[in-house]
């Protein structure tokens, strides 16, 4: 039959911006770009060893909270609340390992366990609102998510926390291998358990469904509450183990700790939603995590001293730039789809 | 009848694609008249151009009115007296009809630019009466019923300068209505026509086009086959003119074992609009289930398969299975196809192959990891066994045509083996075409020893496809009609139309 219909899609009309893939690819372009500019620029500080090991090795506590935003963010869940679950890991951390209280006086590992298995029951409680007191995701996590900020200032009496951990578990986040910061493994290995989920099991598949069309999902057999309520779980799980990989390598307590990183998470999400596959995924988000953590550091080289302000208004603006360029593209298709109608 | 719109040699080519051909096409005065033909065969086309959203290839000659009429610019459509309602109809759900209307037109305001709220309202009531729909026009469009809904696009579509209107042209107004709003609409449509205002309309469904229509244009392939008065076709040419051949139904020729356990079993079913409803299908039983909308024709498939809840036991060779489960429905050896296909059965965003396989993800799976390229290799079996019109199985499903969308949906549910299937409104939507191969794989799930239920608004259908048709009125089963003994099309319309009668009184 139609035989038309066969022919507009065999034959699409390729563009300039298409043919160099600068939509699905800005990111890469962008990361090329400020590698360019800023190496021009600063040749000596921005090209130097040292600080690409410092970014590699600085956003990785931002890097598994974006997993942590990612996961639920595949089943149009959003989770909001990970910002506070890492500060609440962190205090955990500290509360129950501190050697100067010798309150509790935990060893470490028993202290990160408890820590994760906290963690994790945030998640319930978060995947309970949303699966089964039917609350908008958004609204729920931002909810909890001020509940636990609540509890983590009144754990730590709003002070910074410090000098709390043994010198062996700080070897676990300051440690360089093959001249890579440690720490950048731990980011490289959730990536590829993350990926391997999504990608590359039925799970992955029922989450991306769920994401896609819950309640066709549901009647295609998807346990979709489960996948929603799982991937809450799995959030908050990874927002403990960012909390405690950040405790390793800082080895500090304040109350900003999680919040700050929200954003830097929830942007290279979005961002990365928008690279290569067009939904969220992994690969992009993390070519997107380390373009704008580049740029960053690029523009603080420039910037000098009173480089503060860069971090949130570059983050923002980029932000901005890019889902606008991801929507243009959607607007394309679009157009594209109401040719193929005719 | 004078005639006053006139197309000649109307072109419309995309990169890579002739998407209409040298149409001639022509509009009288206060007719109505009908434009059919398969999908992709370029009524869409004439009508987007017609309303300026597409630009024609230069060589045309259009008139309106015996003036030149410059084809393809929003402004001289509007300007020459077309209006359009769109299949979408492009109202804002939230709002009231009032509202709807003075979205396109602007509020009348009074003093202080405070709108006047009665006379809008008394504006609106108006235009809605004189369509015939006599509705509460401050209750937000939603609320509306499917025909209601359509009234208000078209009042909106006619508001302002009414003598200058005088052609409405109506995008598939039936597509998604049930049979006793598709009655309201034509009422509508009749008023304008006595009106003056000559209506060209779209439609897949073709005895709507005995019903309505005066003249009706056939395209097929990207040109205009014929155009014709309604009262010279019948089915069978109409038919043969929109597919280019002679399509034989194929006749059912079923032998049910009696003997067999019945697969289906369904006893004391209680719910929204269902009253204690009971039946039983056998192996290669196909059973229809006809009913006007709410008599529980409707809510019967999502009931069994899980999709809203239910009171009652069902059971699948003997073994009960959970209400408002679709995964234990699945999981008891269940499939089914949802009437609301964007709603319910697609996943858009996903491609061809992740919409086929995603009621069993887990049979290409090679340990924990799934196997991308079985479960291709595995898409493209269907694709080539229903002859789904796709570039590749990995094309987003968003890119097909209603009819190869309901044809992977047909997949999903065969590669689960059903021991019962259950399809609602199968054919919604779908061109001939594609509806004859629809009907040609459910007559193969019977003969794999199936039990088959189907739901349809579409009496031909039943009676082409089923052995028992049971026809529901008020969530009970009032009538059931087997093969054999006379035309089973004409004794389902004649129990509807009793029930339908009982429903006035």
């Amino acid at each position: 039959m139609s035989t038309i219909e066969s022919e507009v899609l065999a034959a699409p009309k390729r563009s300039l911006l298409n043919r160099l893939g600068l939509d699905r690819f800005s990111a890469l372009y962008l990361w090329g770009a400020f590698m360019i500019i800023f190496g021009l620029w600063k040749p000596d500080t921005f090209l130097s060893m040292t600080s690409v090991k410092l970014v590699l090795g600085e956003n990785v506590s931002t890097g598994i909270l974006a997993l942590a935003f990612l996961v639920p963010f595949c089943a149009a869940t959003f989770d909001l609340s990970i910002g506070a679950v890492m500060s609440m890991s962190v205090v955990t951390m500290c509360f129950l390992s501190d050697e100067k209280s010798r309150s509790f006086n935990m060893p470490v590992g028993v202290a990160a366990v408890i820590t994760l298995v906290v963690c994790t029951l945030i998640g319930v409680i978060s995947g309970f609102i949303v699966v089964k007191l039917k609350v908008n995701s958004f609204i729920a996590t931002l909810g909890l998510g001020q509940v636990i900020s609540a509890i983590v200032l009144k754990i730590s009496f709003n002070r910074q926390i410090t000098d709390v951990y043994s010198d062996t578990f700080e070897k676990f986040g300051r440690n360089q291998y093959f001249g890579i910061p440690v720490v950048f493994f731990y980011l490289a290995v959730a990536g590829i358990i993350i990926w391997y989920v999504l990608e590359h099991t039925p799970v992955g598949r029922f989450i991306y469904a769920t994401g896609g069309n819950p309640e066709a999902a549901r009647l295609a057999g998807v346990k979709t509450d489960r996948m929603v309520w799982g991937s809450l779980i799995a959030s908050s799980f990874l927002a403990g183990v960012a909390g405690i990989v950040f405790s390793a390598k800082v080895g500090l307590f304040t109350a900003a700790t999680g919040p700050n990183y929200l954003f830097p998470a929830i942007a290279a999400v979005f961002f990365g939603a928008s690279q290569l596959k067009g939904r969220p995924n992994v690969a992009g988000t993390f070519i997107a995590l380390y373009a704008l953590a580049f740029g960053i550091k690029g523009l603080q080289l420039v910037v000098g001293t009173d480089s503060y302000w860069v971090n949130p208004m570059f983050q923002g603006t980029t932000l901005i730039i890019a889902v606008s360029l991801a929507s243009q593209k959607g607007i394309a298709r679009m157009k594209k789809r109401k040719v193929k109608t005719a | 009848m004078a005639k006053i719109l006139h197309i000649w040699s109307l072109s419309k080519s995309f990169p890579g694609q002739v998407a209409l051909q040298d149409a001639t096409f022509d509009v009288e005065e206060g007719e109505v008249h009908a434009l059919v033909g398969q999908n992709g065969s370029g009524k869409s086309t004439l009508i987007k151009v017609l309303a300026g959203f597409h630009q024609p290839d230069p060589g045309h000659n259009v008139t309106m009115n015996d003036e030149v009429f410059n084809i393809g610019s929003v402004e001289a459509a509007h300007r020459a007296g077309i209006r359009f309602v769109h299949q979408d109809l492009g109202l804002v759900e939230a709002v009231s009809a009032v509202e709807n209307l003075a979205l396109g037109f602007g509020y009348r305001t009074g003093f202080g630019r405070r709108i006047n709220w009665k006379k809008e309202t008394l504006k609106t009531k108006q235009a809605l009466l004189d369509l015939g729909f006599d509705i509460d026009v401050r209750v937000p469009v939603a609320a509306l019923g499917g025909a209601a809904r359509t009234g208000v696009a078209i009042a909106r579509a006619l508001q302002e300068s009414e003598q200058n209107i005088s052609i409405l042209v109506l995008d598939e107004p039936t597509a998604s209505l049930p049979g006793a709003d598709v009655d309201r609409l034509f009422n509508a449509i009749r008023r304008l026509k006595a009106r003056g205002i000559a209506v060209v309309f779209v439609s897949h469904h073709l005895e709507e086009v005995f019903e309505i229509a005066d003249r009706v244009t056939v395209l097929r392939d990207a040109k205009v086959v014929a155009t014709v008065e309604a009262s010279e076709l019948d089915m069978s040419s109409l038919i043969e003119l929109i597919v280019g051949r002679k399509v034989t139904a194929a006749t059912v020729n079923r032998s049910i074992d009696q003997s067999l356990e019945p697969r289906l079993r369904v006893t004391d079913l209680w719910g929204p609009g269902m009253n204690d409803v009971s039946l039983e299908v056998r192996p290669g039983e196909v059973l229809g289930v006809a009913g006007l909308t709410g008599s529980g024709r409707d809510t019967l498939i999502p009931m069994l398969s899980g999709a809203i809840e239910r009171l009652g036991d069902v059971s699948i060779d003997g073994v009960t299975i959970r209400a408002g489960k679709p995964n234990a429905a699945i999981a008891a050896g269940l499939a089914f196809v949802p009437a609301d296909r964007l709603r319910n059965g697609i996943i858009s965003m996903m491609s061809v192959r992740s919409n086929t396989t995603i009621a069993n993800v887990a049979r290409n799976k090679t340990g924990m990891r799934l196997n991308h390229k079985k479960e291709r290799a595995e898409t493209q079996d269907w694709i080539s066994q229903l002859s789904v019109v796709t570039t590749s199985s990995e094309a987003p499903i968003s890119t097909l045509s209603g009819g190869n969308q309901q044809k992977v949906m047909m997949a999903r549910s065969f590669r689960l083996d059903p021991k019962v299937l259950l399809l609602d409104e199968p054919t919604q939507g779908v061109d001939i075409g594609a509806k004859e191969e629809i009907h040609s794989f459910v007559d193969a799930a019977a003969a794999n020893g199936s039990a088959v239920v189907i739901a349809s608004t579409d009496s031909a259908e039943l009676a082409r496809l089923c052995d028992r048709v049971i026809v529901m009125h008020r969530g009970q089963i009032v009538d059931t009609i087997v093969r054999g003994g006379g035309s089973m099309a004409q004794s389902i319309d004649k129990v509807l139309l009793a029930g339908s009668s009982l429903a006035n009184n």
